[in-house]
């Protein structure tokens, strides 16, 4: 007969890792431990043991502090602490109140990681490797449909014409394959693409002779997509270059063309279909409409396992189909604007990793040929489409940064005079605006505009010191928790969170990290995992470390999005407030690993500028 | 005749002498835990039996839990738990195997089988129970029946402690109070299934390690 030690199996069977153990082995492990009582203030690890032990907290709780003394971790039921069977033991603490623990000889735990690969799995001794799977099995389920491969969606052999040839044959050539654009080629190279609306806008509309070469209206060095690039990733390309058309190359060599149509075609009530709808709506009315399916739309991306980075990237690609409805619905309203200007998106939509329910943050950059009098056209452009964000579910900015604000709605010399201000004296006031404006994208109109604009900032604080480690000593502002202790978020000086907010406290401590390492390293790139990415493979960022960083960024970025899908169903408005008791304890742990490693990160970046601060 | 008390351990020597060979003589073989010794230095055993009644004259022992308490830990690898089966219906010849099986084990064991048990792991070590009167009643009863003589042993009752702590504290206290649900729960240890043997073997191990102010107390001390 096995001896029966139930309240000592359940007490295990309920908690993580020991929960994916075999009712086997957890069956004879509770035989192997030791139960020890600790009263209060007693030092933790207790001295008096000899073998060492990983410790699972029955009862009680237990603070630990790093070598410095700063609290690092509080233990409260359930928690493990595996310091004496690793090699890093620096830690010591002490119990804050009377606790009961149960010891596992670290043999003992060596030969169960042995016998469960789930259970040595939630061991590993690398924190990456523990990310990175956290990250993974929603990659992995493939049934995501922006995880498909663009090769795999290519119908036919790519149209092609040499560029000599005239626009009327370009034309022909349209139509008699039935395709709405053809590549422009020397030899086996791309050189251009001319689509439908070339024809339109550069030939016809300019009275240009059909004789004259297809290359005189093509555009010219066409930006690509690899075949091996994925959905997600076209739709990216597509939205900030406002294009409809990508061609496709496999190894170098021309493959066909990938067209927004065919995105659509392929996600059935997908964003891009959505984006559809919303090109077509004829009023603010029909736009809020189609944008109450958004909630749902979000809900079912995660259901069908996209990444969170897809889903952000799908969000944002909505937003922008409606931001660009409404300004062109307020120019035919106003006529066409008396300048040039750009409308750029700042913020989650800007960086592309938005989600519903996000305030509005957006600027507009006119150009310096503005006149006084024309100031009035774009208070009324800008107030139209803030207003019509606001009725189609995307709140007014609560710092009010957005177009509306004539603060944020000015030429281009004036926003280059706050990028200026900003930069050479980086008050805290100054670097909240920053964190907004440095992540602008180019939404609708003279796109050039921006471009200048971010060319010569990110030159400026590429080269700015001073400014960097004030960006950095702000983002270092946004700490994440310790992690938790009981059912509460454990805060760093130790004060309790009875909510963690996942934006507040996980994702924009890592947005705030990859701005610096972009505004350092002059990286032009705004998305988090593309600043990630190019500070990687400038060298500025490890390659393991930005890795298990990126992983970090899904994971908490994954919970959101479930979070949000939980209100939804509940009937609330999504939020950023994930409560503790429903995070499983994998999720717990995993959710430490992310804080730890951005903890490490904050501290090394940390170092790196601080001493140039006021140097 | 004896003109004073002799010492536990001078009576354990002559019982040992006197007794004809049986499980009860072969356990007092080992000394008795001095009263000097410290609590840390000392193994305990903690018991708990559950019966059909309190009179051990009429009622009978139905499940028998362990846990030894070494280093003041609970050591779960030494975790004990007995089904008694009823009826007397064994012989000596039975009684003298000692391999029990898991099967017999589980379907429960004449006490005869089962005392022997107990008396081999209690050998050397402190008593330790929770309102310990029930289990000495119990044992005493038993072991003058089947071996002669009352059981000599050193006893911590973690009900006289708890009811010492309280009068020290000056607090007022029921009944109840006492009982060991309701102390692990004033000392903010975990529920435990109640009247389960070996679950209140451990709580009551569990009890004792939190009830033991000073790690550096003599036996002496905590003893009844």
């Amino acid at each position: 007969m096995e001896v029966e030690l139930l309240e000592i199996r359940d007490f295990l069977a309920a908690h993580a890792p020991f929960d994916v153990l075999s009712p086997e082995l957890l069956e004879v492990l509770p035989r192997q431990l030791v139960v020890r009582y600790l009263r209060r203030g007693t030092p933790f690890p207790p001295t008096d043991v000899r073998d060492a032990a990983l410790y699972i907290v029955r009862s009680g709780a237990v603070e630990l502090r790093d070598s410095d003394g700063t609290l690092s971790d509080k233990l409260g039921e359930g928690d493990l602490y595996a310091g004496l069977c690793e090699a890093d033991s620096a830690v010591t603490g002490v119990t804050v109140e009377d606790s009961l623990l149960y010891l596992l000889d670290c043999r003992a735990l060596a030969s169960l990681r042995e016998a469960s690969p789930g259970f040595d799995r939630q061991f590993a001794a690398d924190r990456a490797e523990r990310l990175q799977r956290a990250s993974a099995p929603r990659a992995a389920a493939g049934l995501d449909v922006l995880s498909v491969k663009a090769a795999d969606l290519l119908r036919r052999e790519p149209v092609t014409l040499d560029g000599d040839m005239s626009i009327r044959q370009a034309a022909q050539l349209m139509s008699a394959q039935r395709v709405s654009s053809v590549l422009i080629t020397e030899g086996e190279r791309l050189v251009g693409l001319i689509t439908d609306s070339d024809l339109r806008h550069r030939c016809l509309a300019r009275g240009l002779g059909a004789d004259s070469p297809a290359r005189s209206i093509m555009t010219p060095d066409p930006v690509t997509l690899d075949g091996g690039e994925v959905l997600a990733e076209a739709l990216l390309r597509m939205t900030r270059l406002q294009v409809h058309h990508l061609p496709v190359l496999m190894q170098g060599r021309l493959a066909g063309m990938l067209t927004l149509s065919d995105l659509a075609r392929h996600q059935g009530s997908s964003p891009v279909l959505l984006a559809t709808d919303i090109q077509r709506a004829d009023g603010v009315e029909t736009l809020a409409g189609i944008c109450r399916r958004l909630p749902e739309l979000q809900s079912q991306l995660d259901l069908a396992n996209t990444r969170p980075a897809h889903i952000g990237a799908a969000i944002a690609s909505i937003s922008d189909a409606l931001t660009r409805r409404l300004l062109e619905l307020a120019e035919s309203r106003l006529g066409s604007a008396p300048v040039p200007y750009v409308w750029a998106a700042g913020g989650s939509q800007g960086r592309q990793e938005q989600t519903v329910h996000s305030d509005q943050d957006h600027a507009l950059i006119i150009a310096d040929e503005l006149n006084e009098p024309d100031r009035e056209y774009f208070t009324e452009l800008s107030r139209f489409v803030s207003d019509g964000l606001n009725a189609c579910g995307f709140p007014y900015c609560p710092g009010n940064a957005m177009a509306s604000n004539p603060q944020w709605r000015q030429p281009l010399q004036v926003w280059r005079d706050y990028f200026t201000g900003w930069i050479e004296r980086p008050q805290p006031q100054a670097l909240m605006h920053a964190s907004i404006f440095f992540d602008l994208r180019a939404i609708h109109g003279e796109a050039a505009l921006l471009h200048t604009l971010q060319e010569q900032v990110l030159a400026r604080t590429r080269a700015n010191r001073i400014f960097i480690a004030h960006l950095t000593a702000a983002a270092l502002q946004h700490r994440p928790p310790l992690g938790f202790f009981r059912n509460f978020v454990l805060i760093h000086d130790g004060e309790h969170d009875a909510t963690l907010d996942l934006k507040r406290r996980g994702l924009l401590p890592i947005v705030d990290l990859a701005r610096v390492y972009a505004l350092s390293g002059g990286i032009p790139a705004v998305n988090t995992r593309e600043r990630l990415e190019a500070a990687m493979a400038a060298g500025a960022l490890g390659r393991e470390l930005g890795g298990s960083l990126l992983d970090a960024l899904e994971f908490i970025a994954g919970l959101r999005i479930r979070h949000q899908a939980g209100c939804l169903r509940e009937g609330r408005a999504p939020d950023n407030y994930l409560p503790p008791d429903t995070l499983s304890g994998l999720e717990r742990s995993h959710l430490k690993d992310a804080f730890r490693l951005i903890q490490s990160l904050q501290a090394t970046l940390g170092n790196r500028y601080q001493a140039g601060r006021f140097g | 005749m004896w003109t004073r008390l002799p010492g536990a351990d001078l009576r354990r020597r002559w019982l040992r002498r006197r007794l004809p060979p049986n499980p009860l003589q072969a356990y007092l073989a080992a000394p008795l835990p001095a009263p000097r010794a410290r609590c840390r230095e000392l193994e305990f055993l903690a018991l708990d039996i559950e019966t059909s009644g309190l009179d051990p004259a009429r009622d009978r022992i139905l499940s028998l839990g362990t846990v030894v308490i070494r280093d003041l830990a609970v050591h779960l690898d030494s975790a004990w738990y007995r089904l008694v089966r009823p009826g007397r219906t064994l012989t000596e010849d039975n009684v003298r195997i000692h391999r029990i099986t898991d099967d017999q084990a589980a379907a429960g064991l004449p006490l005869r089988l089962v005392l022997p048990e107990l008396l081999e792991q209690l050998a050397g070590r402190v008593l330790l129970a929770h309102h310990a009167a029930l289990e000495l009643g119990f044992l005493n009863r038993l072991c003058r029946d089947w071996y002669d003589a009352p059981l000599l042993t050193r006893v911590v009752d973690t009900q006289t402690l708890a009811r010492r702590r309280l009068q020290r504290r000056g607090q007022a206290f029921r009944g109840r109070d006492l009982r060991l649900p309701n102390l692990r729960t004033e000392l903010g240890l975990p529920r435990y299934r109640a009247h389960h043997a070996l679950s209140d073997a451990l709580a009551t191990a569990e009890l004792f390690l939190a009830l033991l102010a000073d790690a550096d107390c003599r036996l002496s001390e905590v003893l009844c």
